[in-house]
């Protein structure tokens, strides 16, 4: 009970006061630990224009276990695996890196930087992040490439 | 929580009348006997202690039965009503975001302050955040502090600041019940006190006798409530001390108020309220592409050119639409009636051409009986036929009536005022309502109505076919009213031709008999001149004589000639007779048919 109040409370909070760039509602009406939100490519990335759809799923120990966080939109990103999972590898959300204390809207602003600015060492998709680290040229135009065929 | 139930118990506040009497008694000699079990009087003072214990022993009994009873009631109660979880709470006042515990985000609820880093949570907080995360160390609750990560352990009660609990415990929340009915606001501190002593609407144990269901506290005091009864709204069946909830939060029949626009509704009526009516709900601008409020509507409406618009737009849509189907209906009926049109067209057009014919040949004058004859003295049922064609606009009608006088006009307008004998002839005008519908499913045939007038019809078809079959019969009457018309002239032709045959054989017979004189005179005359012939002197006479006589010959023969050509002219005369009868036959079989075409 605690925690669905914990999550009522961030909703409202996160519905009065968005993160830029993300438009957050419940997947199911009556389903309050499936949210779905839609988040926009960052400005200054090859993400630009894009729409992502993202998938946070609350568990039920939340806020003591981290949220599972996947990606409904296939993108080009080292960080974000290229299957039809889509889970994306964030240090905040491991088990034995998460906080109680983090809130959704903290995951979305990290999401959302991550995005922005993808990062290499942490990846979960080898050859994306080479090629990020060696060619960015290549990975800029494969990723817009990407936005283009399914993030629109 | 716990602690307001303990203060209050029964126990608590029976015990020290019972342990001051138990001490009173054993105070110096005894001090196992506190425990309440009887032993053996140290000295001689038997009787009055054996009392003593006796009486004991009632009060230990009485003592053992309440504790049961309150535990059972404790239990009952406990069942009921749950202990409050502070975080559930709605709060009232607002509060500090540094109030607030990082876990739950609800302002601290008996906050703990870790050791190492200061950090300060709910204790059940931290304390289940490391049960979840950490496995179990025997050497009490310790763990990575969730903010900092510091290794840290709880710290003791006395460590946190009793200005933080203050402060936590000073704000103000509603009361758990609110959503039964309770408006009380207390303090944090004193919720679960309201609850359990206070609050109206918390559950306890029925007062009737050999009841032990849940009523409400405020209920309480009328005898019990646990009796059937049925919603006046609803008249769902439900037991009378539930009434209360269900006409809070049940019945579909109560009365709420719209969340938007505050005015009350039915329960059951919100939905259909909230899609259409609620003026606080936007709606989008029939003119434009905004969205208003339904309430803010009119005020747009009063600056927005195409919601000023609006109504003519939706009125001329509207228009729009029925004329549409109005044309399409009057499209079809167009078809259908160039069908009939040239249906009727196909049928009349040899009888129309004849009828031109003896309009330009005819005179009307020439037997104007006929058309009365023909006319009146039809049955009843040549009637409809003749209102058939006065539907139609032919261009005889006035010229007829002029020319057939009085009676054929009013026979005539008889027929177009006498209301229809048969359903099928198309008569503008009233027509009973009980007919089909003008258009039905057998429409599509190619023999539609064959009129203009707009006036409802049978079926097309029935309508048609009911034309022919009349037209048939007219022509038959027509056919037979002129044979006998034919006869009718022959016979008259013949007499007048009798008659003047006779008299043309009385003329021939008359100038036979002047011929037969003149011969006579003639022969009587060359008799005399013979006579005179022998004598000389009659020679000159006789030449005088022979001169007289030609001279005589002369005018009898031009007597002869005249009587000659007389006999010619009445030959001519019969001629020309016998021609005018034949003329006067062809011209009043015209005259006939035109009859025929005028009656029809």
């Amino acid at each position: 009970m605690a925690a669905n109040k914990r999550i009522m409370k961030e909703l409202g909070e996160i519905n009065t006061n968005p993160p830029p760039g993300c438009a957050i509602r419940l997947a199911k009406e009556d389903d309050i630990n499936l949210w779905d939100v839609t988040m926009d490519g960052p400005q200054d990335s090859p993400y630009t224009g894009g729409k992502f759809h993202i998938q946070i799923v609350l568990p039920k120990e939340y806020p003591f276990k981290p949220p599972v966080l996947t990606f409904r939109t296939k993108i080009y990103h080292p960080n974000v695996t290229n299957d039809d999972k889509g889970a994306m590898c964030l240090g905040m959300l491991r088990a034995d890196e998460w906080k109680p204390p983090n809130k959704i809207v903290d995951v979305l602003k990290l999401v959302r930087a991550v995005l922005a600015a993808p990062q290499p060492d942490d990846a979960v998709e080898a050859g994306i992040a080479n090629e990020f680290k060696t060619d960015r040229k290549a990975f800029d135009k494969t990723a817009q490439d990407w936005v283009k065929k399914y993030a629109k | 929580m716990s602690r307001s139930h303990f203060s209050r118990s029964p126990r608590g506040n029976q015990d020290p009348t019972f342990t001051r009497t138990h001490s009173h008694s054993h105070s110096s000699s005894n001090p196992i006997n506190t425990l309440g079990l009887p032993s053996p009087p140290p000295n001689g003072r038997r009787s009055s202690m054996g009392v003593e214990v006796r009486g004991m022993r009632r009060l230990e009994q009485r003592r053992n039965m309440e504790e049961s009873h309150y535990l059972a009631c404790n239990a009952r109660a406990q069942n009921y009503n749950p202990p409050v979880d502070l975080r559930l709470l709605d709060y009232v006042s607002s509060y500090d975001n540094n109030l607030m515990c990082a876990i739950c985000r609800c302002p601290f609820v008996d906050p703990v302050i870790l050791n190492e880093c200061d950090h300060c949570f709910c204790r059940a907080c931290i304390r289940q955040c490391w049960n979840t995360n950490t496995t179990y160390t025997p050497l009490g609750p310790r763990g990575d502090c969730p903010t900092c990560r510091t290794p840290a352990k709880l710290g003791p009660r006395s460590a946190t600041s009793k200005i933080l609990v203050n402060l936590v415990d000073e704000l103000i929340v509603q009361c758990p019940r609110k959503d039964d009915g309770c408006k009380a606001e207390v303090r944090r501190c004193e919720v679960q006190d309201h609850v359990n002593i206070y609050c109206g609407y918390t559950l306890i144990e029925c007062t009737g006798k050999d009841c032990t269901d849940p009523v409400r506290r405020k209920d309480a005091a009328q005898s019990c409530l646990h009796y059937g009864a049925s919603c006046l709204l609803c008249h769902k069946e439900l037991q009378q001390w539930k009434l209360e909830a269900h006409w809070r939060s049940e019945c579909p029949d109560r009365r709420v108020h719209c969340e938007m626009c505050k005015s009350p509704v039915f329960h059951r009526e919100l939905e259909m309220h909230n899609k259409e009516t609620c003026p606080a709900i936007s709606t989008p601008c029939p003119g434009c592409s905004s969205r208003n409020k339904r309430g803010h509507a009119e005020a747009h409406a009063k600056s927005c050119t195409f919601a000023k618009l609006a109504p003519v737009l939706l009125r001329q849509q509207e228009r729009l639409d029925e004329q549409e189907a109005a044309q399409k209906e009057m499209s079809r009926k167009l078809e259908v009636l160039e069908g009939g049109f040239t249906n009727m067209q196909g049928i009349l057009f040899p009888s129309q051409e004849v009828e031109n014919a003896d309009r330009r040949s005819g005179d009307s004058n020439h037997i104007p009986y006929l058309r009365r004859s023909l006319v009146s003295p039809e049955n009843a049922d040549a009637d409809a036929p003749t209102n058939d064609f006065a539907g139609f606009d032919w261009n005889f009608s006035a010229a007829d009536v002029r020319h057939d006088g009085a009676s054929s006009a009013e026979t005539f307008q008889n027929g177009m005022a006498s209301p229809p004998t048969r359903a099928a002839p198309a008569v503008p005008g009233p027509r009973p309502d009980d007919l089909p519908e003008p258009f039905s499913s057998d429409f599509d045939l190619a023999s539609p109505p064959t009129f203009p007038p707009s006036g409802p019809y049978a079926s097309p078809l029935h309508h048609l076919l009911s034309m022919h079959e009349s037209l048939r019969d007219e022509m038959t009457r027509i056919t037979s009213a002129l044979s006998e018309l034919d006869g009718r002239h022959s016979m008259q032709i013949l007499n007048e031709n009798l008659r003047t045959r006779e008299e043309i054989s009385y003329l021939a017979a008359q100038t036979a008999g002047l011929q037969r004189q003149m011969h006579w005179f003639t022969s009587a005359q060359l008799q005399r001149q013979q006579g005179r012939s022998p004598t000389p002197g009659a020679s000159g006479s006789a030449l005088g004589g022979a001169m007289m006589d030609a001279g005589a010959g002369a005018g009898v023969e031009a007597a002869v000639g005249a009587v000659s050509t007389a006999a010619t002219a009445l030959r001519g005369a019969a001629r020309m007779v016998n021609v005018g009868g034949s003329a006067s036959g062809v011209g009043m079989r015209r005259g006939t048919s035109e009859e025929g075409r005028t009656k029809l």
